[in-house]
């Protein structure tokens, strides 16, 4: 099978081949997210770093064993599933119970990914179906934040105390957070999705290496820039402003790290700009006009959906045949 | 033709014979079941106003409610049916109050298609047990997360603000219009 | 058809149902009523009983009478002897079991167009004789109610902590609220199918082997 996957590269033309390895790329995605891990550490307590370690472990055994039953060959080491370890805790809330988190970890693995046949044939990111599972599973704690050590205007924080994210207060309160304070990650929310600054820090250096495609992050931020500028304009008091709307809640590592994914994501350059305009318009409805406060990740598994029909829709015409549509 | 007509004549014995057999259990089952319906609207009125004798139907307009009798025959509070839209459906429930309206009595939610275990919580005796001598002037409230210190709000259920607030949406609009029937 | 013919086939009628023709997890039919309703083994249950019964009287009319029905009107009349049954079953449910019959909601009177009973009386009674496809209809739909019970099973233990109502998980297992909604029945029945898949596929190796 091995050869078999390497013999099926899926792009458009020109082939180009390049040195780079999934285990290569993987581990440079790795490092870009550290210093949102970091942080969210220093943020959210040891706690939180307990809940990395559960959930590289679980993934990782998880992934070996899946891999071992189906007697495929040994993927552990290409770094894929570190990645989806890391990004599952850093969408979650900072004092989700660790068995919740084994639990999202092994779904996150076999149902997000060992079932379609492993990694590169997954159709949705697999942090974000075993989000979506716990999120299902206990609507309870994945609702239940705290604050964060370094708070509101940097004034800092003793207690850890329960507290609403600022998409809820908005959603719930009408209360609109200040955009330096969601741009730096002195807010409530999912443990690694807080700091805006440092998730496109660790994005800028991978798409300067052309690792992620630029083009999906850049069309989902514009098109929630100026829907949520529409709004805004037509009604300030109940529609918060755009920049808000960029840097709150899970829109950021979701456009940056989660809707980029090369597997789940459309293979044409256009198609990469279809898949996040409509990123962008599904959480601006679900933010504004839906039942729940965060709509980025249902957005990004519901566009992971149409991926294949992206493709297919914007497929480049093969030049010397037919006129066109 | 006469193809057509055997066809026509079959269909027409199939449909006599269905038909036949049906009224026949239906005649038989008919009374049980409004023995049942009767029996479950009696349950959820004498669960919402306690201590009652004797109840009686009353229609004004569109709204159907309850006169509550105790022994001697004296209006000791009304049973209200109200439905409304929750989180994902339906909440149908039934209102005890007091004669003057002034405060509840009970609630008694009769069915919901909430998320269980969620929104489906306010299901739970705990939740409808809350109601009982909440002040309905000038509105019911609800509060999140702790415990209520305003005699007319009750607590929502954790993490089913939604569902919390279509039952207490539900109970405000029925009270609002029950009172310039009365 | 000759009696011995008969005799010999009356088991593998009744047997396929189970695990060869399992209507839910080879044929995959009647698939609303199975992920709507298996939220717990009681409402699996019931409902399986209901399609039993359903089932059962339908296939055995339209076996008897399969020789008189015009082959015009046939599909017209089918529905016509199954909608009797089916508004028989929802009747009693609604006299007897009321708590039930609300739990399982519109599903009852569904059953109306599931395909396993349709399916069941095009593809077998209506060709079949009287004992042969009384023993086809009640092999298929127990084989239905075992796999509801099943699905209702996983879901109720995972979901409520709960088997038949009775509490089985320790207070130290919170419960998967997922499981009980839409995705978890999608979920479960999906892992249903690849294990009985992989169990096919195995036991084929080793009888080729």
């Amino acid at each position: 099978m091995g050869e078999e996957a390497q013999a099926l590269i899926l792009s458009t033309s020109p082939h180009a081949k390049s040195t780079d390895s999934v285990r290569k790329i993987m581990g440079i995605v790795n490092l870009m997210l550290l210093p949102a891990v970091a942080f969210s550490i220093y943020q959210f307590g040891l706690y939180v770093l307990a809940m990395y370690a559960v959930s590289i472990a679980t993934c990782l055994a998880t992934e070996y064993l899946v891999v071992r039953w189906r007697k495929r060959p040994f993927s552990l080491n290409d770094g894929s599933a570190l990645v989806t370890a890391l990004l599952l805790v850093m969408v979650l809330p900072p004092r989700f119970p660790l068995y919740g988190v084994i639990l999202g970890a092994v779904v996150a693995i076999v149902i997000g990914k060992q079932i379609f046949g492993g990694i590169g044939y997954n159709i949705f990111n697999p942090a974000l179906i075993g989000r979506a599972f716990l999120a299902a599973a206990y609507p309870v704690w994945i609702t239940s934040w705290i604050t964060p050590r370094i708070g509101v205007d940097g004034i800092s924080m003793t207690d850890a105390v329960s507290t609403a994210t600022p998409l809820a207060q908005m959603k719930f309160d009408g209360v609109v957070a200040a955009a330096a304070d969601l741009f730096l990650g002195f807010i409530g929310g999912s443990i690694g999705e807080t700091s805006a600054l440092l998730l496109l820090i660790g994005a800028i250096y991978l798409i300067v290496k052309k690792y992620i495609k630029w083009r999906i992050p850049l069309s989902i931020f514009l098109t929630v820039a100026v829907l949520g500028g529409i709004f805004h304009l037509i009604n300030p008091a109940r529609f918060p402003n755009p920049l808000f709307h960029l840097f709150a809640g899970g829109l950021m590592i979701g456009a940056l790290y989660m809707a980029t994914d090369m597997v789940t994501s459309p293979i044409t350059k256009k198609g990469c700009v279809y898949f996040g305009i409509g990123i962008g318009l599904l959480v601006i409805v679900i933010r504004l006009f839906g039942g729940l406060s965060e709509g980025a990740m249902y957005a990004i598994l519901f566009m992971n959906a149409l991926v294949p029909l992206i493709n297919r829709a914007t497929k480049p015409r093969i030049f010397g045949t037919g006129a066109g549509e | 033709m006469n193809r057509r007509l055997k066809m026509l004549l079959i269909m027409t014995l199939f449909a006599c014979i269905s038909g036949g057999v049906l009224s026949l259990v239906y005649l038989i089952s008919a009374p049980l079941i409004e023995a049942n319906m009767l029996e479950e609207e009696r349950r959820s009125i004498l669960n919402v106003v306690p201590g009652i004798d004797s109840y009686e139907e009353r229609i004004e307009g569109e709204m159907k409610y309850f006169e509550c009798k105790d022994a001697s025959g004296f209006v000791v509070g009304y049973a209200l049916p109200a439905k409304g839209n929750g989180y994902q459906g339906v909440i149908k429930l039934m209102v005890g109050l007091t004669p003057d309206l002034s405060e509840i009595t009970g609630i008694s939610i009769l069915e919901q298609v909430e998320t269980p275990g969620l929104g489906g919580r306010i299901s739970e005796q705990v939740f409808q047990d809350q109601f009982q001598g909440i002040k309905t002037e000038p509105a019911v409230g609800y509060v999140k997360n702790q415990a209520p210190d305003k005699d007319t709000d009750i607590q929502a259920v954790t993490g089913a603000t939604i569902s919390s607030r279509s039952v207490v949406t539900i109970i405000n609009r029925n009270i609002v219009k029950f009172r310039e029937i009365l | 058809m000759a009696a011995k013919d008969d005799r010999k086939s009356v088991g593998v009628e009744f047997v396929k149902g189970f695990w060869k023709e399992n209507p839910i997890l080879v044929m995959l039919l009647g698939m609303c009523p199975t992920l709507a309703v298996t939220t717990s083994v009681i409402n699996g249950l019931t409902m399986g009983l209901a399609v039993v019964f359903v089932l059962t009287c339908s296939s055995l009319i339209v076996s008897i009478v399969r020789n008189i029905i015009p082959k015009q009107v046939r599909i017209p009349v089918f529905i016509v002897i199954i909608a009797t049954f089916v508004t028989m079953v929802d009747l009693f449910l609604k006299a007897f079991l009321l708590d039930l019959s609300k739990a399982l909601g519109p599903f009852i009177p569904l059953i109306v167009v599931n395909c396993i009973i349709l399916g069941r009386a095009e593809a077998f009674a209506s060709k079949k004789g009287v004992f042969l496809s009384v023993v086809d209809a009640l092999g298929v739909s127990f084989g239905f109610t075992i796999t509801l019970i099943i699905l209702g099973g996983i879901r109720e233990v995972l979901g409520m902590r709960t088997f038949f109502g009775h509490p089985v998980l320790g207070e130290g297992f919170e419960p998967w609220i997922v499981m009980l909604l839409p995705p978890g029945a999608f979920i479960t029945l999906g892992l249903l199918l690849g294990v009985k898949n992989s169990i096919d596929k195995r036991l084929k190796e080793k009888r080729s082997r």
